[in-house]
């Protein structure tokens, strides 16, 4: 008896409105994704303030700073003594004072002015505002003019 | 001549190479993605001292803010010249309506010329001195976007290891 061979239904999936969401999610993600280098520490838990505003034109030349603590996984102070947070680094206050004369050195060398430079200071909301005074004073023996202070943007 | 015809269930292109590249870009941004908050600035122009702007007479006095901690680092009392703004929530809400009153009309020119000078304690909290520097800047306005401008030029008196100094 000859059977008659029915042609076989085709098994692929319309895939079509999957890919249609694929790519929205990409596009998503391509948008909030911030490829910019940041020199932020996560370390450093800023403190907010609703008038923090991110600047509205980049600052030409920035020496950014993070200054805070060591802490264990659940967010608490390990040591007491703040610290500043290079990469591969961790170095006490004072002992920045040199890296400061570095940096300003540096700057000189690539004929930056230094009142061109702004020190942007990332520091820890619970580091005493003395050692933070002590910070941007040792600047200033490093020749550096221009501060800005890091705080975290607030809703209210 | 006869052409053979081409069964058109297999002219369809091969899309499993685009969906596995696709899924690997996507895979790609959802780990590296990183949500943070946005960081915003507060300027500061401290040129160091003896520097010639310095000894320019100044045609107002500085506002003095000063900031006293208690042991553990926080608030313990928040002045405004001689005038006690308390300690609680409300103390930098008040710090700056009492700015507000002391410039009368924000950004106008003689505004420019005024100078805070906060005075903190060695060891209080640097969060409070940021907020000191956000309430005597100015505030939001009712749109929540713009910032209404108090007082741009903010220094530092000396640091004080000794609060009772």
């Amino acid at each position: 008896m000859k059977i008659k061979s029915h042609p076989m239904a085709s098994a692929e999936m319309d895939m079509t409105p999957m890919m249609d969401v694929t790519f929205q999610l990409i596009a998503f993600f391509m948008m909030v994704t911030n490829f910019e280098q940041t020199q932020a520490d996560e370390r450093v838990r800023l403190a907010a303030d609703a008038l923090a505003k991110p600047p509205e034109v980049k600052l030409a030349h920035e020496l950014v700073i993070n200054i805070g603590y060591r802490r264990n996984k659940e967010g608490n102070k390990v040591d007491d003594q703040p610290f500043v947070f290079v990469p591969g680094e961790e170095l006490r206050i004072p002992e920045f004072r040199n890296r400061l004369k570095q940096e300003a050195q540096l700057y000189q060398v690539k004929a930056v002015k230094l009142e061109d430079v702004t020190v942007v200071i990332r520091a820890d909301a619970d580091v005493p505002a003395g050692q933070v005074q002590e910070f941007i004073q040792m600047s200033q023996e490093a020749k550096f003019e221009k501060f800005a202070l890091k705080a975290k943007q607030t809703a209210d | 001549m006869k052409f053979k015809q081409q069964d058109p269930a297999n002219l369809q292109q091969q899309t499993t190479p685009m969906i596995d590249v696709t899924f690997q870009l996507l895979t790609f941004f959802m780990m590296t993605l990183k949500i943070s908050s946005p960081e915003g600035d507060f300027n500061i122009n401290m040129p160091p001292a003896g520097a010639g702007a310095a000894a320019v007479d100044q045609l107002f006095p500085d506002i003095k803010v000063r900031l006293i901690a208690n042991a553990n680092g926080g608030l313990a009392n928040l002045r405004l010249g001689e005038r006690s703004l308390g300690n609680d929530a409300l103390c930098f809400q008040r710090l700056n309506d009492e700015i507000l009153q002391l410039i009368g009309q924000p950004g106008a020119a003689r505004v420019k010329e005024l100078e805070v000078e906060i005075d903190a304690d060695y060891n209080l909290h640097f969060e409070n001195v940021v907020k000191t520097i956000g309430a005597c800047s100015g505030r939001l306005a009712k749109d929540g976007k713009t910032v209404i401008r108090y007082l741009e030029k903010i220094k530092f008196a000396q640091p004080r290891k000794n609060p009772d100094v």
